[in-house]
């Protein structure tokens, strides 16, 4: 039956080829199908990786202390209202918890910074010697500061990647000179480059300040946060336990509510499983609602083929196909519809990946893809079946006579 | 044993309460190699005649016999195989698939008869030789003469070794000169051992068959050999 397949095939596509605005203009909503729905998952595998990035950048075995909650519905005036972190409370929970493994207070606040005659704004973090081991970024050049260059005060900066190729230009920055808002830091280490945060910023430009020299001038403006690793298979224990320690901190009665938050990467997780449910959703809907329209499309088109080619199915049974042929050749056909529907809808779907793809990092799912043709396959069986067992019994006497 | 064997063949239509015996009582023997004009007026049957000896149509009642094969009582892929295998239709308005070359309309029974491709393609090539159109293999119907196209309506009904050839009226929508055309070629098909049925209204066009039957009522009326 092989030949018989191929010779199905050869009918549909020069059928398809014949008609070729028709079969575009009916194979529309499969396209916009196929196309919703593998741009839709190209969308996700690249807000996936991106999310994934920026989730190991933040560390889940990392405990967020501040006065806000991340996605937190609270007032702006009661987060206010809230007293600042301290960076005393590092010693203080170090002291108490078994858990913690690390514990940076950071404060943050934007500043200029400037070398020679290039300046350039962007955000200045006052931390301790444990904040390199609560981010998972590492040094790329020269070293990190150390605790006594912390307790004197020595002003002395990290700086991330994208300071150094603004100011140093491929030269050597370490021992050079930077300006945070007007006064004279050494380098003395530089980050490795960094992605985007959840693609939207770049903490590439940062400077890290030991927080002795950082409280002493710049503590004014900017807050503060403190970031405890913790072992990940713990977090929840942890979580606990800086929790009773926090409150044994800020002296909170039992009944008193907490005035302070302690996050956790668990929460962007939660935020981005709403919006990729959002985007899934969508996509979904709209992919199932034109393979419907479409399919509709598809089944009508193919009740006007059978028509038209009443004659030609008269002249195929007289000389020989059976029922089971007729029907093969029609289903054949509307199958060809959706699948080269499909393939052109999979085809503008990956053009799209491309341009996606500059936007963030992303890629086109093989499995969806294949998924999709497949689907545009069961589309064309479903459409075409009802015309096709139509023109397989239609009597071949009254086939032959129909002008 | 005959070729084709018709015994009390009725076929009974309803129409509107009303009784149409379309053929009433036919008994009808074919042998190999003849050449059988079928004629009679319109209304008088020689249509639902040939539909039932081509298979395409079953008896009310009677029993026919396609060398042995019981055709009255075999279901649809049955007569679809039947028919594909012994039975060569040529029309009167060609019913050529339009978009097809000359080869691939040829081409057409042999792929429903599970023929490989190569194999298909010699025989096509073969069948179109026969009829004259060796040259005309890949040329779509519109691009051939009106006697071109019919020529292919034989090649493509020779081209699975048909025991019988059906044809309808063949000359019906040709000139005259293409007309003896085909008509030469049907001759040649008889010389070489087909057996050819033929429905016609034209005298001088039965004339080229060796016998003829009239129909008249769903009766046959005459049968006569005539020919040489």
């Amino acid at each position: 039956m092989l030949s018989l397949f191929f010779e199905n095939i050869r009918i549909s596509l020069s059928a398809v080829l014949a008609n070729k605005t028709r079969s575009i203009l009916t194979g529309i909503g499969i396209i916009i199908g196929v196309f919703s729905v593998t741009v839709m998952g190209t969308l996700i595998s690249g807000l996936d990786r991106s999310f994934e990035n920026s989730m190991s950048w933040l560390g889940k075995d990392i405990l967020y202390i501040s006065r806000y909650e991340w996605f937190g519905d609270m007032e702006w005036w009661e987060v206010k209202n809230r007293p600042r972190m301290r960076t005393q409370y590092v010693r203080k929970i170090k002291e108490r918890s078994q858990y913690a493994m690390a514990v940076a207070a950071v404060m943050q606040r934007g500043a200029m910074v400037a070398h020679e005659n290039k300046d350039t704004r962007t955000q200045i973090f006052g931390t301790n010697t444990d904040y390199m081991e609560t981010i998972s970024t590492e040094i790329d050049q020269g070293r990190f500061f150390t605790d006594s260059e912390d307790r004197s005060g020595s002003r002395v900066t990290v700086i991330g990647h994208g300071l150094r190729e603004l100011f140093f230009d491929g030269q050597d920055p370490i021992g050079k000179h930077i300006k945070i808002d007007g006064v004279k830091f050494r380098v003395i280490g530089v980050l490795e480059k960094q992605g985007k945060f959840l693609g939207l910023f770049s903490v590439n430009n940062q400077a890290i300040l030991p927080l002795g020299a950082y409280s002493r001038l710049f503590s004014k403006r900017g807050f503060t946060r403190l970031s405890i690793k913790v072992p990940e298979k713990m977090i929840d224990d942890a979580k606990d336990e800086i929790h009773t320690i926090m409150r044994q901190i800020r002296g909170l009665k039992p009944r008193v509510k907490d005035d302070f938050a302690i996050n956790q990467t668990k929460a962007f997780e939660t935020q981005y499983n709403s919006l990729k449910m959002a985007i899934g959703g969508t996509g979904l809907f709209i992919t199932v609602l034109s393979l419907v329209v479409g399919g509709i499309g598809i089944m009508n088109i193919m009740f006007v083929s059978v028509k038209e080619r009443t004659r030609e199915i008269g002249v195929r049974k007289a000389i020989g196909a059976t029922k089971g042929m007729i029907l093969g050749q029609f289903l054949m056909e509307a199958i060809t519809i959706c699948v080269v529907a499909g393939l052109v809808g999979l085809s503008l779907a990956y053009i799209s990946s491309f341009f996606i793809n500059k936007i963030f990092p992303s890629t086109l799912p093989l499995g969806l893809s294949i998924l999709a043709v497949f689907m545009s396959l069961i589309v064309g069986v479903i459409s075409g079946i009802i015309p096709s067992y139509q023109a397989a019994n239609l009597d071949p006497i009254d086939s032959l006579r129909y002008e | 044993m005959s070729l084709i064997v018709l015994k009390d063949i009725y076929k009974i239509y309803h129409v509107g309460g009303e009784e149409v015996r379309a053929l009433d009582g036919v008994d009808l023997t074919i042998e190999e190699n003849e050449y059988l004009a079928i004629m009679g007026p319109s209304g008088s049957g020689k249509s639902t005649l040939m539909n039932m000896i081509g298979c395409l149509d079953t008896p009310t009642s009677g029993i026919y016999e396609f060398e042995g094969e019981m055709v009255h009582i075999m279901d649809d892929a049955q007569l679809a195989s039947i028919r594909n295998r012994k039975i060569g239709f040529v029309f009167q308005t060609f019913n050529l698939l339009p978009k097809a070359t000359a080869q691939h309309n040829v081409e057409i029974p042999l792929v429903y008869a599970n023929i490989g491709r190569e194999e298909r393609l010699q025989l096509a090539s073969n069948a179109l030789t026969s009829v004259g159109l060796g040259d005309r293999m890949h040329h779509r119907p519109n691009e051939l003469s009106g006697g071109q196209r019919q020529r292919v309506a034989i090649a493509r009904a020779l081209s699975n070794n048909p025991s019988i050839i059906l044809a309808d009226e063949p000359t019906g929508n040709l000139d005259s000169k293409s007309g003896d055309e085909i008509l030469a070629i049907f001759d040649t098909l008889y010389e070489k051992g087909h057996t050819i049925i033929l429905v016609t209204h034209e005298d001088n066009i039965a004339k080229h068959a060796q016998r003829t039957i009239r129909l008249f009522d769903g009766k046959i009326t005459e049968d006569f050999y005539s020919g040489p």
